[in-house]
């Protein structure tokens, strides 16, 4: 290309240059000498006002599709800095009105410097006869501003609030990291449980309304509105009916209940009691309430299913078992004699019952802590330690809830590295029968037990199955892969199988017979250093093709047989309609342990 | 041809070290004055802090480092980089997927790549020079007469590589910089306009291709550029403060360091994207048209530079540095003033922001090497261009080189 040429193109290239200049320039001219007074106004008066539409948070339900959660509107009344002329006489005014000290409004103003247009909530679920007084002076009280906002209704109030979790504002160093994914300043945002974790889904996407506004905020003139997309619907696996049953069965005392599906995790029911009610978090909980909850001794925020460690009492023995099993110390016909105690050198353990001459299977049914502490010591410590592992005791289950506790599986090393002591054989007789060091989570054991249904699969625990979208589209399935498959000899399997069969048709725990429907499981009554034992049941039904597992846990109350047994016969009915599939659901189950059981535990 | 164009004769230059002499003076003091300007407006937009001085000063550090870079850019020939272009390009690339790698993430987007204490860098910002530099090789080894549309491919290759890296960022903006730039010097290397028109179309046609690949952010801007009521989230808000804020200085401006107090804190970014609604705010329409000047100054020198250069190579780099920093300053002050989608292009010069000031400086660095090598041409440019003087002279035929 010759020179010429190529300088006729860069005067064309310079004429577009001057072009584009002299078109920003008189762009300029219009609006800041034509329109510039127009500009002036709205920039010195702050006429531009945004208010953000709070999305509706997305339902939870159970897995028949009810909901556990709603929506209800309520007031809330918050302070636009920017429209505030005066604060000195508008904040008190507005705190008398809303029972608050004019101290904690300006402390919430205080919070959000950066943004003075934004409206800042003082306060959610203002009730309708202060929302009417607010109403009658609004002319005198330039810059608040009362809006409708969706508010998250708790159905069924402490009905599985450990699970569910709760609300609160979000907090500054949240919003740093979140506010890129449309978070704003005094959003509520999950902090524990369901409504934590899956928080980016039901949170749904705020709206936003701008307005001019007049001196006194009065809307002049909508300039636009997005409108706000409501949160995705989370579907548990939980089923309303065996949660309820299951919180009645629990009633007052303090305990844990867990029902999970043992072919996938699939959490079915998790109660924790002493609970609260997430309804109050739902609009900020009172910083004095919040302390109570923080404080009190029964710890009622504290779930007991995934985060309390018990002692497994004679619940472990399924553990002691494989493990004798699998090393071939016996088998299902082995003999003992259990003359009622036995001598460890000088030491006598006592049994609480002379069971005479039994076998293997029978000493399971029947709990007999003599068999067990006599095949203690061939086991020996590491192997009860390394069996207890292989179920994966000691280690999290994974289920998507936070917090959860490992737990804890002694052996020697662990003894030595915690306590500075070496292991004595008299801890290897405690752990062999769950007492001692051991401590589990009543989810860890629902883990365990499901894999004696299952053949040995490892379940990962999970609550939440489906994710969809408010208009119903599927986003979502969750299934997560089991953690681990443990190799157990089909005799090993059979023995246990037989052994939880035998404690429900002639062992401990009798009274849980249920017509129609088969069960398992093993009795435990955890002595501990907290007062009287705690009582366990943990099993299976049906026993052919396992559907349900069930753990249940009552803290310092006694026998296993006696107070576990019957909370798990409750759920159990519930869950399968008194063994018939469908059928409607049974009366209240008897209350109570049916008859003293003297041949716990 | 405009008056800066044909000036009086430039000096014939002799002797060794004879070309910082030549220096295009008016380009240096435009540049200079845009920097000041810029770490002003800087100040003034984030001086009511806890640190008043935090980025200014970040800023100033930056424009040291640059400037001492910029040196050595001056002292070695600008056709040693036409001669490294090949793996200049491969480098650039590698760099613009490892932000896709390691990149950090910040507001949805990632862009920068951490260097530990020097903070952190934004490859796509000195992607542009380089881009500049390879895409000018590239038209001097095929130097035309493209006779249709189809000649142009290999260079549409050439810009479309490092698109799609930026676009995954996703950085829309830069982008569309690397658009600009391509159209700018394909125009200027003698494409015909149509087959640069029809580029262009196809690219249009692309558009609702790419609105899948767009994340939903830009989408946003896009459609609140587009529909200023469907507003969603705030992008709409940007525009509408910014415009106030810009209209609201009249004439005179409220004054230097006198308008973050009132209206600024409404605008988003006003100190790296959003600059110049402080310059409107603060100086007016007479500050907003004196920097839109000087920004009118230094393109004009810019193009003279293309004009004088001795090759082609170096005549299409100082093209499509001009090109770059045009685009930058029309979208960038077209969004300010709401004629523009928010496509998070800075002001050139102006903007806070590391990466982006260095780049321009060493853009500038370049213009003023390629204009201070200028050789008194002929009617056809130097037949050999883009090869260093040291290299010919080896090859013992430095008589070419004899003025």
């Amino acid at each position: 290309m010759d020179r010429e040429r190529f300088e006729r193109r860069l005067t064309v290239l310079l004429a577009v240059i001057g072009g584009m200049l002299a078109v920003l320039a008189i762009r300029l001219w219009q609006i800041q000498i034509v329109q510039g007074e127009y500009y002036l106004r709205l920039a010195e008066e702050n006429r531009i006002r945004v208010t953000s539409i709070t999305a509706p948070r997305g339902q939870i339900r159970d897995r028949q599709g009810r909901p556990l959660t709603l929506n209800r509107p309520a007031f809330t009344v918050s302070l636009v800095p920017t429209e505030l002329q005066h604060p000195e006489l508008v904040i008190p005014e507005v705190a008398r009105r809303l029972g608050m000290t004019p101290q904690e409004i300006a402390a919430k103003l205080a919070e959000i410097p950066d943004r003075p247009y934004e409206p800042v909530r003082v306060r959610r679920d203002v009730p309708k006869e202060a929302m009417a007084a607010l109403e009658e002076n609004r002319m005198d009280l330039p810059g608040v501003l009362v809006q409708v906002e969706p508010v998250r209704d708790y159905l069924f109030g402490p009905l599985g609030a450990h699970l569910l979790g709760y609300l609160g504002e979000i907090s500054e160093r949240d919003l740093q990291t979140l506010r890129s994914r449309g978070y704003e300043a005094g959003d509520l945002i999950g902090k524990d449980g369901i409504e934590r974790i899956y928080d980016g889904y039901l949170k749904g996407r705020n709206g936003q309304v701008q307005e001019e506004v007049d001196a006194q905020g009065r809307p002049l003139k909508r300039l636009a509105r997005v409108p706000p997309t409501p949160g995705d619907i989370v579907d548990l696996g939980i089923d309303l009916d065996v949660q309820k049953a299951a919180e009645e069965a629990l009633g007052p005392r303090i305990g844990a209940v867990v029902a999970m599906d043992p072919r996938d995790g699939t959490i079915v029911a998790l109660v924790s009691h002493p609970a609260f009610d997430p309804n109050r978090f739902a609009t900020g909980i009172l910083a004095k309430e919040w302390d109570r909850l923080l404080h009190d001794p029964q710890q009622p925020l504290l779930d007991r299913a995934i985060q309390g460690g018990y002692p497994m009492g004679s619940v472990f023995k399924i553990v002691t078992a494989t493990a004798a099993l699998e090393l071939g110390l016996v088998h299902a016909n082995s003999w003992f004699y259990c003359p009622g105690y036995y001598a460890l050198g000088s030491r006598i353990f006592h049994d609480h019952e002379e069971h005479g001459a039994l076998n293997f299977v029978e000493g399971i049914a029947k709990s007999c802590n003599v068999i067990f502490w006599t095949l203690a010591r061939p086991v020996g410590p590491e192997n009860l330690a390394k069996y207890s592992r292989m179920f994966d005791l000691g280690r999290v289950t994974g289920i998507d809830l936070l917090q959860e506790s490992a737990g804890v599986i002694p052996d020697p090393e662990w003894k030595q590295r915690v306590w500075q002591q070496q292991w004595f054989p008299g801890d290897t007789l405690n752990t062999a029968v769950g007492q001692g060091y051991v401590l589990a989570t009543p989810i860890q054991v629902a883990r365990l037990v499901a894999a004696v249904a299952n053949g040995g699969t490892l379940v990962t625990p999970h609550l939440v199955t489906r994710i969809s979208s408010p208009e119903g589209r599927l986003l979502l399935r969750l299934a997560p892969p089991p953690s681990g498959q443990i190799r157990l000899s089909a005799r090993t399997l059979e023995v246990l199988r037989a052994g939880l069969e035998a404690v429900v048709t002639r062992g401990t725990a009798v009274s849980i017979q249920i017509p129609g429907l088969t069960v398992a499981g093993k009795t435990g009554t955890a002595e501990n250093p907290h007062g009287r034992p705690h009582a366990w049941f943990a099993g299976y039904a049906p026993i052919d093709t396992p559907r349900l597992v069930v753990v249940a846990l009552v803290e310092n109350v006694g026998y296993g047989a006696e107070f576990a047994v019957p909370i798990a016969q409750r759920v159990l009915q519930a869950a399968f309609g008194t063994g018939q599939p469908g059928a409607p659901h049974p009366a209240p189950a008897p209350a109570g342990g049916t008859r003293p059981d003297d041949t716990h535990p | 041809m405009s008056a800066a164009l044909t000036g009086p004769p430039l000096p014939s230059p002799t002797g060794p070290g004879r070309f910082f002499r030549q220096l295009d003076l008016p380009l240096l003091g435009a540049t200079l004055a845009l920097t000041g300007f810029g770490l002003i407006m800087v100040y003034s937009s984030t001086h009511v802090s806890a640190h008043p001085f935090l980025y200014v000063r970040s800023q100033a550090l930056h424009l040291a480092v640059g400037v001492a870079v910029a040196g050595f850019l001056l002292a070695v020939d600008y056709r040693n980089f036409a001669s490294g272009a090949r793996p200049l390009y491969v480098v650039n690339l590698l760099m613009l997927a490892a932000v896709l790698v390691v990149g950090r993430t910040s507001l949805g987007a990632q862009r920068w790549i951490a260097l530990g204490p020097l903070g952190q860098f934004q490859p796509s910002e000195l992607a542009k020079i380089v881009i500049v530099i390879t895409l000018a090789k590239h038209l001097t080894d095929r130097p035309g007469p493209y006779r249709s549309v189809w000649e142009l491919m290999p260079f549409l290759g050439h810009i479309a590589l490092p698109i799609l890296l930026i676009f995954k960022q996703p950085d829309l903006g830069t982008a569309l910089v690397y658009g600009a730039i391509f159209v700018g010097m394909l125009f200027a290397g003698g494409a015909r306009r149509r087959d640069l028109a029809v580029i262009g179309a196809g690219g249009l046609l692309l558009v609702p291709a790419l609105w899948h690949v767009l994340k939903e952010y830009q989408r946003r801007r896009l459609l609140a550029f587009l529909h200023p009521t469907l507003d969603p989230l705030g992008a709409g808000y940007g525009i509408i403060q910014s415009k106030i804020a810009v209209g609201s200085g009249l004439l005179w401006g409220k004054g230097l360091f006198a308008g973050t107090q009132g209206v600024l804190r409404f605008v988003p970014e006003h100190h790296t994207d959003f600059i110049f609604s402080v310059v409107g705010e603060e100086l007016g329409f007479v500050g907003s048209v004196a920097l839109l000047g000087l920004f009118l100054l230094w393109l004009v020198r810019g193009v003279r530079v293309a004009t004088v250069a001795r090759d082609r190579f170096g005549a299409l780099a100082a093209v499509g540095i001009v090109s770059m920093v045009a685009f930058h300053v029309f979208v960038n002050v077209g969004m300010t003033v709401g004629m523009m989608p928010i496509t998070g292009i800075p002001l050139p010069f102006i903007s806070y922001g590391g990466s982006a000031l260095m780049t321009m400086i060493w853009a500038t660095a370049l213009l003023l090497n390629i204009g201070m090598r200028y050789q008194k041409a002929g009617i056809e440019f130097d037949a050999s261009p883009a090869v260093p003087v040291r290299v010919i002279r080896l090859r013992g035929r430095s008589e070419r080189l004899e003025e």
